[in-house]
């Protein structure tokens, strides 16, 4: 019974937002976004109940006194301290000047530092990677090496040289894969997509 | 009683970690310098030969009517945004240069964050800062209800204004500019907007590692133009900043980018030339290499 009432609501919702997709009419349209904003709403919700979680497990394992306590307090304040800045009373929410600060000083610094640190850690994992799949990181430190070889930033007749060869490899072989990439995703989903309007699943087959 | 070995012990395996961190420590130095030393660089040029992306960006904010209204999508990550920073502040000038009214959302956290910083620093700058239509909730399903509406009521304004006369909806802009970042790129508006606006050109800058899954795109024609590279990104700050009077803020010097592809690949060559040695001298005496 659950499963067809789940089922049916699936097939509704899908058709709906199908039809009005392809079909100028003001009572779907009215109709779609109203399935939109429930979707909204639901994200929304998702958003904050995942908040609420982070925080009731770094505030148990503080209170348990196992894990990473210096985290999970590094954690917690940094949250407590965005929250503070932005909605305590009189705050202008994300324009605040205390949050701009939070986000302008500390935020993008420290994810800027954490990001550019991949740049160490992948040549460390490419190192680790040689001692044990020998074949496959070859491969990959070897188009790698020549991507690398293609960007460098010379100028005058080399530079134009490597540039369009890096074009080229981006152009064709590059946005080749990546094209049939997404038109593989795209046939999936339609399928999987139209399977669950058909209430087709595996245990039909 | 204790153990006079033990600090000797200490010793060593300190001096062995600091071996182990001495190329890590001897290349930041080494990215250090080379960022100190970048003016000045003969013959190293960061900035694309290639023109065409470039060309394509201004020309598609060329086009503009005066006083059209373009939306700014601001949906940067915050780890990725120093890539296209310089290229997203140049191209916000260019657009008010144009005579563009400018209009900025974001539909993720992040964006929001770091539009709110664009705009202040716009605003200190005594510019006109893009009218604020805030955070949209609901990452996807955000993006298609703003197809039909995407003011809020608190948005105060002529620009504000002029969207709402014009339908209030994304189809009310001549143009979007969509500032990527790994949770809704231009990929999230060509698939949800262009579909249902298909009229609507969508622009687009975003950071290297989104680029072969826009180009495909940018070949069918859904994206008007895309700047997805950190060379072409500073092709197009370094034909734009002028006419703009833009100042894009820090921007990477050629230097410190060859010394770190090299140091790059002296690491993979001395990784792989190590793991063959050891190979080799595993084979046993008297068979031919494979």
């Amino acid at each position: 019974m659950r499963r067809s009432i789940l089922t049916a609501i699936v097939l509704v919702t899908g058709l709906v937002v199908l039809l009005d997709l392809m079909v100028v009419n003001p009572s779907l349209d009215a109709a779609a976004g109203a399935v939109n904003e429930l979707l909204v709403l639901l994200a929304a919700a998702a958003a904050v109940g995942g908040g609420a979680t982070l925080v009731a497990h770094h505030a148990r394992s503080l209170a348990a006194g196992d894990g990473d306590s210096i985290g999970s307090i590094a954690l917690l304040l940094g949250m407590a301290a965005i929250l503070v800045a932005g909605l305590r009373p009189g705050s202008s929410g994300t324009a605040d000047p205390a949050v701009l600060w939070l986000v302008a000083a500390l935020l993008a610094p420290i994810a800027a530092s954490v990001f550019a640190l991949l740049f160490i850690f992948l040549l460390g994992a490419f190192r680790r990677g040689f001692a044990l799949r020998v074949r496959e990181t070859t491969l990959m430190a070897g188009a790698a090496t020549v991507v690398i070889i293609l960007l460098l930033p010379v100028g005058g007749q080399a530079g134009d040289w490597l540039a369009a060869s890096a074009g080229w490899v981006r152009d064709v072989p590059l946005a080749g894969v990546f094209r049939g990439l997404l038109i593989g995703i795209g046939i999936l989903v339609a399928v999987s997509a139209a399977r669950s309007l058909l209430a087709m699943d595996g245990d039909d087959e | 009683m204790t153990n006079s070995a033990e600090p000797a012990v200490l010793d060593t395996e300190r001096v062995a970690r600091l071996r182990r961190a001495a190329p890590a420590l001897l290349l930041l130095l080494l990215l250090a310098l080379a960022s100190l030393l970048s003016n000045g660089t003969g013959g190293l040029q960061l900035a694309s030969p290639d023109r065409s992306r470039v060309d394509q960006l201004r020309r598609a904010i060329g086009e503009l009517p005066n006083d059209a209204l373009v939306l700014i999508a601001f949906d940067a990550d915050l780890g990725t945004y120093p890539e296209i920073r310089a290229a997203t502040r140049v191209a916000i000038d260019d657009l008010a240069a144009h005579d563009a009214r400018l209009a900025i959302v974001s539909f993720t956290p992040d964006g929001r964050a770091i539009a709110a910083a664009e705009r202040d620093r716009i605003a200190r700058g005594a510019g006109e800062p893009p009218a604020d239509l805030g955070f949209v909730a609901g990452a996807e399903a955000g993006l298609v209800r703003s197809i039909a509406s995407v003011v809020p009521e608190s948005a105060q304004g002529p620009t504000a204004d002029a969207i709402r006369d014009a339908g209030g909806g994304i189809g009310a802009f001549a143009m979007v500019l969509v500032v990527s970042g790994s949770d809704i790129s231009a990929r999230s508006w060509v698939e949800q907007v262009g579909s249902r606006l298909p009229e609507l050109p969508l622009v687009a800058i975003a950071p290297t590692f989104l680029d072969p899954e826009l180009e495909p795109y940018l070949r069918s024609g859904q994206l008007t133009a895309l700047l997805a590279t950190l060379r072409d990104g500073v092709a197009y700050v370094e034909a734009a900043a002028g006419s703009a009077g833009s100042n894009p803020g820090p921007t990477p010097g050629p230097l410190p980018m060859l010394v770190g592809m090299l140091a790059a690949i002296a690491v993979l060559a001395e990784a792989a030339l190590r793991r063959f040695a050891r190979r080799r001298g595993r084979r046993p005496k008297g068979r031919a290499p494979a």
